[in-house]
């Protein structure tokens, strides 16, 4: 069994084939589509979440062999980087099925959860892909870290230091991320949750950026995460192996980032899920990583909220559990903002899509990051309530509920209601949501209880049992 | 010139919606053999199938794979119609060069890359910097290619000021007055790019032809 695989993966993009990045993308875009129809995977926008362990466990040999014939582009040396299906199918196997993430009182345990899952979800929150402003940034955060249900906190991105716009590889971007990953120690020691585990702080760009935010005392800990990303679709680079070395070194959680676009390579719905198969392992066999945050999105719209981002999401997260021990985590994107009750219905879809289907929650990044500061705790609360009340759903159920949900939002996606910003919903001072955003919450929240989710229950059976 | 029989027009339409290469490059040779004009060719046929399919990717009826067939098929059968353009001594079908690239420090290329397919697929020239492009990059192609436009994209807050930086380095050597100057991206709207002083803003890829042909007619 090979242990050094880093030096192992420089080796492989030195010596790996030789393609142009064009070629590659060509390539991909080709074999998927051959793959979808080999595997014979079908996508049905009447069920976004479908109930065909055969289709799961097709999807995942098509993501596997997509992964082996293909390898990982990486861009900096322009070959690609191989592993053989044994390789592959011995380092899956022996990844985490389980991550503690946080300390003392406030640590979680993150699980492989499983189809039709009993375990509940770890719920993460935090501007994840909408930015904040530096005046707006420490409330955002601290209103999602005083979320009882929130279990991890996302420090977001701010584009200016003090005033001036961040240049990526410049001083301000080490500045920056120091200062953001010291305004989310600050909420999470705010909110009384001082061990709750941080999952990134997404403002640099570059490797030096990222390994700034790590300070034991004032930014991130071991006990924390940092993302390393992939880039569209099944690449990497030097710049984010180089983060993985650094990060196992010191003993830190890596997040395995991926943006899959519905639409883009990887073709429609079906062939996007092959993609995404492939990239997840690409996270476990190049980034040795504790979880996959997987942000799949609308090529057009930046959301996967839709019927085909629903099924993409429900499909992956089975063909996974079924055929891994990893520890998986959804990204849900909406077109809406806070302060809508679009956002809410575009929320719990997702979250109702990602229990019964095996991940864990993470949310939300609104209006598809277009707008500043749109972005509250309170909707990381519907979506843990939504992934509490969910667990015992079979899929036939929740594809009920998705269905339902839908139609409260899904006309909207080419003309969305971005909401409002951050100091029109909560109170500046008290950080609590003011009565109009709660009011639409209410609306929404008995509408879905109407429908007969248990939102009052399922959260208290979780906490108490 | 010959009329080009409703047959080759027909079948070369169909090869380059599919994406076939080989055959639209086959057809196109089959239709100069047959003495048909090649700019007929590029505006009768070529422009109204790319159209067509960049319509289909806007409605999502396709997706980005077929896109980039159609648009390597087109440009290949460009390629020959080019070459026996500048042989008979006409002028160059080109509606207008255009430099494109991701700002600096940005890699993100997906949405840069449509724009640069469905531009070349209606007549443009373009000139694809790729992603990473550094201010200097853009002026320095700008001005070896002559350009007539400059089009930079940025997917995040965190990199988008280098599209002010860009605007700024051709103002600082006097050469902003030759180029127009767009930009569009994620992280970009119709604000930014009136804050930064570019000559337009285009929200997806169809609005970025739209813009580009509308620029070229009145600079």
């Amino acid at each position: 069994m090979q242990t050094n695989w880093l030096v192992e993966i420089v080796k492989r993009s030195e010596n790996g084939p030789f393609m142009k990045e064009p070629d590659f993308e060509m390539a991909l875009a080709k074999r998927t589509a051959e793959l979808v129809r080999e595997y014979g995977l079908k996508f049905d926008p009447q069920v976004p979440i479908p109930s065909d362990d055969d289709m799961a466990d097709r999807l995942y040999q098509a993501g596997l062999d997509l992964f082996v014939e293909m390898g990982v582009y990486n861009q900096t040396t322009e070959r690609c980087i191989k592993f053989t299906r044994d390789e592959t199918e011995e380092i899956v196997g022996t990844a985490l099925n389980a991550v503690v993430l946080g300390t003392g009182k406030d640590a979680v345990v993150m699980r492989h959860r499983g189809v039709e899952s009993d375990i509940p979800c770890v719920v993460h929150s935090g501007p994840t892909g909408t930015p904040c402003t530096e005046r707006y940034h420490p409330l955002i955060l601290l209103s999602c870290a005083q979320e009882p249900l929130v279990d991890c906190l996302g420090a977001g991105s701010v584009s200016t230091y003090m005033g001036q716009a961040i240049i990526p590889g410049s001083p301000t971007e080490i500045l920056g991320a120091r200062r953001d990953a010291a305004v989310a120690r600050e909420a999470v020691r705010k909110a009384g949750r001082p061990g709750m585990h941080i999952n990134d702080v997404a403002v640099p760009l570059t490797c030096a950026g990222k390994m700034a935010a790590i300070d034991q005392d004032s930014g991130l800990r071991t006990s924390d995460a940092v993302l390393v990303s992939q880039m569209v679709e099944l690449k990497t680079d030097y710049d984010q192996l180089s983060r993985v070395a650094h990060l196992k070194s010191v003993g830190m959680h890596i997040v395995d980032l991926m943006t899959p676009l519905i639409g883009g390579l990887g073709g429609g719905a079906e062939g996007t899920a092959v993609v995404t198969i492939a990239c997840h392992i690409l996270g476990v066999v190049l980034y040795s990583a504790s979880y996959h945050m997987m942000s799949h999105t609308h090529l057009r719209w930046v959301n996967n909220t839709d019927r085909m981002g629903l099924w993409m999401q429900s499909m992956v997260a089975q063909a996974l559990s079924r055929n891994t021990p990893i520890v998986l985590l959804n990204d849900i994107y909406t077109v809406s903002g806070p302060g809508t009750a679009e956002l809410l219905w575009e929320v719990a879809a997702g979250a109702v899509t990602g229990t019964v289907s095996g991940m864990n929650q993470q949310g939300a990044g609104t209006t598809g990051g277009f707008n500043a500061d749109h972005t509250t705790g309170l909707e990381a609360r519907f979506i843990a309530e939504v992934a509490h009340a969910s667990l015992g759903l079979t899929r036939e159920e929740a594809n009920g509920y998705a269905l339902e949900f839908l139609k409260h939002y899904e006309d909207t996606f080419d003309n969305p209601n971005r909401g409002y910003p951050f100091p029109e919903l909560y109170d500046e001072e008290t950080v609590e949501p003011k009565e109009q955003w709660l009011e639409i919450y209410h609306e929404v929240r008995d509408a879905i209880i109407a429908l007969g989710l248990d939102l009052d229950g399922g959260w208290r059976k979780v906490r108490h049992g | 010139m010959a009329e080009i029989t409703e047959q080759l027009r027909a079948e070369l339409s169909e090869a380059l919606r599919q994406g076939d290469a080989d055959k639209a490059e086959a057809l196109t040779r089959q239709a100069l053999d047959g003495g048909a004009d090649p700019l007929e060719v590029i505006q009768g046929i070529i422009v109204p199938a790319l159209t067509e399919v960049g319509q289909l990717f806007q409605e999502f009826k396709i997706f980005l794979p077929e896109l980039m067939l159609a648009g390597e098929a087109a440009k290949r059968a460009t390629a020959i119609l080019e070459e026996a353009i500048a042989a008979s001594g006409q002028a160059s079908a080109s509606l207008g060069t255009v430099v494109i690239g991701t700002v600096e420090n940005d890699v993100h290329d997906i949405g840069k890359n449509i724009v640069s397919t469905l531009l070349s697929s209606h007549g443009f020239k373009v000139v694809d910097l790729g992603r990473d492009v550094a201010p200097s990059a853009f002026l320095d192609a700008a001005l070896k290619e002559q350009a007539d436009i400059v089009a930079m994209s940025s997917l995040m807050t965190t990199t988008r000021p280098s599209q002010r930086s860009t605007i700024n380095l051709f103002k600082e050597v006097g050469e902003r007055e030759k180029f127009k100057i767009i930009v569009g991206g994620g992280s970009v709207n119709q604000q930014w790019a009136d804050e930064i002083g570019a000559d337009g803003y285009a929200a997806d890829a169809a609005a970025a032809v739209e813009l580009c042909k509308s620029l070229i007619q009145v600079s």
